[in-house]
């Protein structure tokens, strides 16, 4: 009887046990959040505000070995309002060592920046630099189909992307005239039956991985409206990208490097001001450019608990819009900061950046803007 | 305009596709630097990089490298497919990565 109750407790023991195996299918979330302080000198006006916190989840599903869904969400409090988004979310299948598709809204491999460092996790500074972001020319993610792979060249790697996506649609100046001839990437809806036409290649040439170099190309033969006079607007962006991380022993720590250069060309095209009632139409030469470069220096190999958390930074990055576009503006930023790790995904931030534009939207004269940031970081 | 636009787009699209054919051949990579492991014959002498290595050296070029012991063995074969894809990494680095952090955490 003993042995009975003794086998019929070891059974049920053993399928207690079993539930708490992995199952086929898995699901994780992850994501990250940061919140902080600002103080903003504007050509002399103050204003200093705590930031509201942003959550990013990121939902993973691994199906198999091979099939994954991913999603990024955001939720922003801009003053009183909730801001969401849908950062990117795509369905994924590796198809043999070599190449993976993906198909969804993904985020753009054109340079590097949006795809591998934008979350504020990672990215050392509080801001992101000129170009990207609101207003930006550098595509950040889009609606299609991507390959993507990988290869080792028996030391050196070289790895690659081609897209084709929705693409942009171009502001014509009826909703927003200060905006007319810019490039839309948030607007997701395909205008037209054009698509835009992307990829980049990456090369390691150095066997540690520790420098890449990238080229990016983005175009598409058609940015308006099938019906619109800006049918026929195309555009080409392309952008080169950097970064060359190393531990180096007489440094005792790690310095990072990271760069990328955006061009950005848009077709001539005519657009129409309102001058004291009259249309006036008028047009520029659409080219934008913008550029940054970053050097941190982490010293983890000192002997101190404390500084070996610390890292340091300093980036320029500088932004020009088209002569005699309604956002013509030319922009020169400097941002140096002070992090401290808490652990490998939480970071504490302190900078300093200066920025001076001129042009910018409705604004013909110099601006400079001075800021102090704090912002808190952390990745899950 | 648009021809141009097309024109610059077909050639950089084109030495894209050239050189992902060209590297598609299945020769194996042979590697000169710091060895962790040595494998092959005579004649085919090949240096592997451990996963530790390469979880040093891979995961460091955009953040900092993870503890392998923030996750356990089934997390960390879902962040290994996800990197794999978002940082555009080769298998072989994505795997060893994987059994290392599997292994340490």
């Amino acid at each position: 009887m003993t042995l009975i109750i003794l086998g019929l407790g070891s059974s049920a023991l053993a399928q207690t046990y079993n539930t708490f195996e992995p199952s086929k299918t898995q699901f994780m979330l992850r994501g990250y959040g940061h919140t902080g302080f600002e103080y903003l000198d504007t050509g002399g006006e103050q204003e200093s505000t705590f930031l509201g916190a942003t959550f990013a989840p990121i939902f993973l599903y691994k199906h198999s070995d091979k099939l994954m869904f991913e999603a990024e969400l955001e939720f922003e409090l801009e003053g009183n309002e909730l801001k969401t988004g849908l950062e990117y979310a795509d369905v994924m299948y590796v198809l043999n060592k070599h190449m993976t598709v993906r198909a969804g809204k993904f985020l753009l491999p054109f340079g590097t920046f949006m795809e591998r460092l934008h979350p504020a996790w990672i990215n050392r500074l509080p801001s992101r630099p000129l170009g990207f972001g609101h207003d930006g020319i550098a595509p950040a993610s889009d609606i299609g189909v991507e390959l993507r792979g990988a290869f080792d060249l028996g030391g050196p790697k070289l790895n690659y992307a081609v897209y084709v996506t929705n693409g942009p649609r171009i502001k014509d100046g009826s909703e927003e005239p200060e905006e007319a001839g810019m490039l839309d990437f948030g607007y997701y809806e395909d205008v037209n039956k054009a698509k835009a036409l992307g990829g980049r290649i990456g090369l390691l040439p150095l066997s540690d991985s520790s420098m890449e170099w990238g080229i990016s190309a983005y175009t598409t033969n058609s940015t308006g409206a099938e019906d619109s006079d800006y049918k026929d607007v195309g555009a080409f962006l392309w952008a080169l990208d950097l970064s060359y991380v190393k531990s180096i022993t007489p440094l005792q720590g790690v310095v990072d490097i990271k760069a990328q250069y955006n061009s950005s060309n848009v077709d001539t095209a005519t657009y129409y001001e309102i001058e004291d009632g009259i249309s006036e139409p008028y047009s520029f030469d659409n080219q934008s450019s913008s550029f940054y470069t970053q050097l941190s220096y982490s010293p983890i190999m000192s002997g101190s608990d404390f500084i070996k958390q610390l890292e340091f930074v300093g980036r320029y990055s500088d932004f020009n819009a088209p002569e005699g576009a309604e956002w013509e503006e030319k922009s020169t930023q400097y941002a140096f900061g002070l992090n401290y790790w808490l652990s490998w995904r939480s970071v504490v931030k302190f900078s300093y950046q200066t920025t001076k534009m001129e042009g910018g939207h409705d604004s013909d004269g110099t601006t400079r803007t001075n800021g102090l940031f704090v912002h808190w970081a952390i990745g899950f | 305009m648009k021809t141009t636009t097309n024109f610059k787009a077909a050639i950089i699209l084109s030495v894209m596709a050239s050189i992902m054919v060209a590297c598609s051949s299945n020769k194996k990579p042979i590697a000169t630097d710091t060895a962790t492991e040595v494998a092959g014959s005579e004649v085919d002498f090949k240096i592997e990089k451990s996963g530790a290595q390469l979880w040093g050296e891979v995961c460091n070029r955009c953040h900092i490298a993870p503890s392998p012991a923030d996750y356990n063995d089934t997390d960390w074969e879902t962040i290994s497919l996800h990197m794999r894809v978002r940082a555009n990494l080769t298998e072989e680095e994505i795997t060893k990565i994987e059994s290392f952090l599997k292994s340490a955490n």
